[in-house]
């Protein structure tokens, strides 16, 4: 029975990948609508329509999955239970604001706009303090050549763009500045031009693995 | 064939066909890889944790199973099924977090089979796979609350971020866990090398299988990277030399 179930899940998996991936190497303005492939492709939007509802479903999931364990925390009023319980209060008001008045409602777009962006804000904010601290730190720990190499150029760069540099005539400014665009349109550009070389060959690679059932992370 | 990019397939069958190769000659010619210090080190932290009876956080990052970013997380399953495996029998079980719901489904059902697997199911809880929040910093804005409260000792990161992931690697850093991480974006990694104890640059979040002895066809998965890798160097160099000579433009 297990090994029946296992089976229908991957059939399942690795036939709609198929589908979904032959699709893409389909150019439809040339395929007659009534052809083979014609089908193939048209099978490949449907699905794909049905991943984006059955990802909003997730999402309800997902949530549901947050509230209980959150609710866990506060029932066992386990360390930080406080946050969890003011998680809990903010998730039921919000929700129940938004049935009720609905998610374009003026209540639930204030809540919004002077909770929920202002925080995230804040934090964006604070990734700059963060970056610096983490700079300094780099320096003081890891004391290796890539790692000077890599706070030097981050400096020379930061200097290169700030806007003393660019605006200021002059051999020593131009010369931060053309470093600075050395820096940032060869050297940079080349080496993340490699780097996404090898991301994109690894999401490949771990693509075919589930396409071919081997990873099966939809569980048994 | 008209209308089918037969050059696409033909690329995506050479892939496959590598891997079967690789997986076909892994017992008579093993890979040897060279050494990276973050899975090197996690091996060693993840024993003390268990002994200490501590717990290890892996985050999967906040890409969407739907998005084109999900790759890195798909990954970091990997990882997860490996690290899963070793804390089963923990008092303090691995817990995995990720800002899309869908992957916190998969993230269940990854567990779950690690649990089966061990034949320790009752001892299998749905929330130690779970959604932080909907958004890339309310994920963030929840970590810190986590980490503090879980006795985490071992922060993984191995999935998409965006500049949160710099917030998430050092949130682990102040709670003094060991932190390994990697994302696909080459700008995060950047983020990335300045907060964790342990980036993982490019290309080395996907080869976290291979390293922690997920399977063979992990391990053949990473000789087909490479394989293709060096096809592609040679091309890019015999290319530059035939445009140098004026062959081609």
């Amino acid at each position: 029975m297990k090994i029946g179930t296992y089976l229908l899940w991957a059939a399942m998996a690795v036939g709609t990948g198929i589908i979904v991936l032959l699709g893409y190497f389909v150019q439809i303005d040339q395929i007659p609508a009534d052809s083979l492939i014609g089908n193939i492709f048209t099978l490949r939007l449907l699905i794909m329509g049905w991943a984006v509802l059955l990802a909003a479903v997730a999402l309800g999931i997902g949530l549901f999955n947050l509230f209980l364990v959150h609710w866990t925390k506060v029932s066992r009023q386990g360390p930080g239970w406080k946050y969890s319980a003011i998680l809990i209060v903010a998730f039921v008001l919000t929700l129940l604001l938004g049935l009720i008045l609905g998610p374009d409602s003026r209540v639930v777009l204030f809540l919004f706009n002077s909770i929920q962006v202002p925080v995230e804000t804040s934090l964006m904010a604070l990734l700059a303090i963060t970056l610096s601290l983490a700079g300094f730190r780099l320096v003081a720990q890891r004391r290796d050549l890539i790692s000077l190499v890599f706070v030097g150029t981050a400096l020379l760069v930061l200097i290169g763009s700030g806007p003393g540099i660019l605006s200021t005539e002059g051999l020593f400014f131009s010369f931060f500045a053309g470093l600075r665009n050395w820096l940032v349109q060869v050297a940079a550009a080349g080496g993340a031009r490699g780097i996404l070389l090898g991301v994109a060959l690894g999401s490949i690679v771990t693509g075919l693995r589930v396409l071919l059932a081997v990873d099966r992370p939809y569980g048994e | 064939m008209s209308g089918v990019d037969l050059t696409g397939l033909i690329i995506l069958l050479l892939f496959v066909g590598l891997l079967i190769f690789f997986m076909t000659i892994d017992r008579r010619r093993p890979a040897t890889f060279r050494p990276i210090k973050g899975y090197e080190a996690l091996k060693g932290v993840i024993e003390r944790a268990v002994e200490a009876g501590e717990r290890v956080h892996l985050s999967l990052g906040t890409g969407s199973v739907i998005g084109t970013d999900c790759a890195p997380a798909l990954a970091g399953l990997a990882i997860l099924t490996s690290i899963a495996e070793k804390t089963t029998m923990s008092d303090k079980p691995v817990v995995a977090t990720t800002g899309d719901g869908a992957m916190a489904i998969l993230a269940q059902d990854t567990l779950r089979k690690v649990y089966s697997d061990a034949r320790a199911l009752p001892r299998y809880s749905p929330i130690s796979g779970r959604m932080l929040g909907p958004t890339p910093f309310s994920y963030v804005a929840n970590l810190p609350i986590l980490l503090g409260s879980e006795d985490i000792s071992v922060h993984v990161l191995a999935g998409s971020f965006g500049a949160e992931g710099a917030l998430a690697a050092d949130f682990g850093e102040r709670q003094g866990a060991f932190v390994l991480a990697g994302t696909d974006d080459a700008q995060s990694q950047a983020l990335l090398y300045a907060t964790a104890e342990h980036p993982l640059i490019g290309e080395e979040i996907f080869a976290g299988g291979a390293y922690l002895n997920v399977g063979r066809v992990h391990r053949a998965s990473l000789r087909v990277q490479d394989a293709v890798r060096m096809l592609i160097i040679t091309g890019i160099v015999i290319g530059a030399v035939l445009s140098l000579l004026g062959v081609i433009r």
